[in-house]
């Protein structure tokens, strides 16, 4: 069998004394697109924050590419393809899209791979090129997001970790957001999304999570998940 | 005529001033520390072009660049060692740690070079420019086109090189900047050393100019100071402005009040100035 792409084990994250999760479980397979959901205040940030070398794990692993990560040293998990788009899309003002794009792709030094990547970055969202000088904080919010998206991107991820896909967004944006990141995922790139919409999340994934309270309390493929009686009225209100 | 050669006074030192001012303005917008070492950086400076000058036959014009890399690793070394651990608190603790290190080395410096004023003599001086009454110095002239050519380079840096881009990065957003996989305190203290070593270029050309003492620093600090303010903080097209505006205000002072006073008045602009407009001129957050 092959190893997964992410694998994470028993994970518990503290914000100081206070304990946000408590065990977190977490498998996403090489090429797949995986949803996690839950509701507000659940710990599905933190534990992204986790995976991503943001914060400390206070106990548990995280394994990448069948390597354990060093806790909490973010350029690490960078280097090796982990990269997170965070909730707020927390792009960088006063600098242009491109300056964002190319903050991305900081720790490469393939100038044509990055040009390339650019390149492709355009094709997926052609409004970025046309508002490239632009100052990225003066984007809409779904041109925004896909500056984060792009920006996420340029880091060349193996697995691109996005927290709240949809926040704010007209359906219309969220569907080009989902076919964009379809053709990203198709091209090789692994997927893992929180999102609030919960319709939308199991439609556009293959497997999910559900978070509760600092915990993953259930998973499995979405059409399961969707099937559930108890997700139906908890999270999709049917 | 007066007028206009006092205009020629004051612009024939705005590109200096804004070297001087340049990396003081980089280190408040980027790592939110008012450097109060800054000034005794440009005497520092300043004695290291003098004694090249004087052991070495170095011109100190050619010799700011050298001093600007010369004091760049001992800033890195001041923000990754003394300034680092303290980052996170108020930045009145900032402040009063750099105001120690710039005690302790101005007295420094006193032991070392004493107070005496210590003036490099070029040989041959280099003469004036003419036009019809008015006199433009070469020196001052030269002082200011480095002066210039400094602080765009630094410019250059910080629009269009990963490293500018990172810098202003993590002024914006340090959480985000790590996501990116920039190391953030790598990134001030790069910032830091930028700053001593624009401070070591302001040293040499004001030693070209300008007899230098090791007491003359808060001169220097003042100096940046205001310039910050008059152009506004965090831009380097601010700190050019503040430069060139303060030259004209110095000459137009020192004529109207007698040049011992002038730097009093610059002060009672800045107060004023602070009143009206408290960004400064082109003053916004950040550094670009
Ligand atoms: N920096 C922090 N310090 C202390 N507690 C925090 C911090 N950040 C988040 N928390 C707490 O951790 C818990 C989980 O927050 P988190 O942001 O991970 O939830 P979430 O599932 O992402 O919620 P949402 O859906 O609203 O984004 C919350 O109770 C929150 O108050
Ligand atoms: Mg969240």
């Amino acid at each position: 069998m092959t190893q997964p792409l992410l694998q994470v084990n028993d994970l518990a994250v503290r914000y100081g004394d206070v304990q946000v999760v408590w065990k977190a479980d977490l498998v996403v397979e090489e090429g797949a697109i995986v949803a996690m959901i839950g509701s507000n205040g659940a710990g599905k940030t933190t534990l992204l924050r986790a995976i991503s070398g943001m914060l400390p794990p206070y106990g548990g692993e995280i394994i990448f590419a069948g390597e354990i990560v060093p806790a909490s040293a973010p350029p690490e998990f960078v280097r090796r393809g982990l990269i997170h788009v965070p909730e707020g899309r927390r792009l960088f003002a006063r600098l242009s899209v491109w300056d964002n794009l190319m903050l991305g792709a900081y720790l490469r030094d393939d100038k044509a791979a990055i040009r390339q990547d650019v390149e492709r970055v355009f094709a997926l969202f052609p409004r970025l090129r046309e508002r490239r000088w632009q100052d990225a904080t003066t984007l809409s919010g779904g041109e925004q997001q896909m500056c984060a998206i792009g920006r996420g991107l340029m880091a060349a991820p193996r697995l691109l970790i996005i927290d709240e896909l949809s926040l704010g967004l007209a359906p219309r944006v969220v569907d080009e957001l989902v076919d964009a990141l379809r053709k990203v995922n198709a091209a090789g790139t692994s997927l893992l999304v929180v999102e609030q919409d919960v319709a939308t999340a199991l439609e556009f994934a293959d497997h999910a999570y559900i978070v509760d309270r600092g915990r993953t309390v259930a998973s499995g493929t979405a059409a399961v998940i969707a099937a559930d009686p108890a997700v139906r009225t908890a999270y999709l209100g049917l | 005529m007066l007028w206009l050669q006092v205009l020629v006074n004051g612009l024939a030192l705005g590109g200096l001033y804004a070297c001087i001012a340049a990396g003081f303005s980089l280190v408040w917008g980027v790592l939110n520390i008012i450097n109060i070492l800054h000034g005794s950086l440009i005497v520092l400076g300043g004695y290291l072009a003098f004694f090249a000058h004087l052991q070495l036959g170095i011109s100190p014009f050619l010799f700011a660049p050298i001093a600007g890399m010369l004091l760049f690793l001992p800033g890195f070394a001041i923000q990754r060692v003394i300034i680092s651990p303290v980052m996170a608190r108020p930045v009145l603790m900032t402040l009063v740690l750099t105001f120690g290190l710039t005690l302790f080395l101005d007295n420094l410096m006193l032991v070392a070079f004493t107070a005496d004023y210590r003036k490099i003599n070029l040989q041959p001086p280099l003469g004036v420019l003419e036009f019809g009454d008015v006199v433009l110095p070469l020196d001052r002239l030269y002082a200011t086109g480095i002066g210039l050519v400094s602080v765009g380079a630094l410019w250059l840096v910080l629009r269009s090189t990963q490293l500018g881009r990172a810098i202003v990065a993590v002024r914006m957003d340090r959480d985000a900047a790590s996501l990116m996989g920039i190391n953030v305190r790598l990134t001030h203290a790069i910032a830091f050393g930028l700053g001593t070593a624009m401070a070591g270029v302001a040293g040499a050309l004001l030693a070209a100019i300008f007899p230098i003492s090791s007491l003359s620093s808060s001169g220097y600090l003042g100096k940046a100071f205001v310039i910050c303010v008059l152009g506004g903080l965090g831009s380097v097209p601010g700190v050019v402005l503040g430069g060139f505006a303060l030259g004209v205000i110095e000459s137009y002072g020192a004529l109207a009040v007698g040049p011992e006073n002038a730097l009093t008045m610059s002060f009672l602009l800045l107060i004023a100035l602070l009143a009206l407009r408290p960004t400064g001129l082109l003053g916004r957050k950040g550094f670009t």
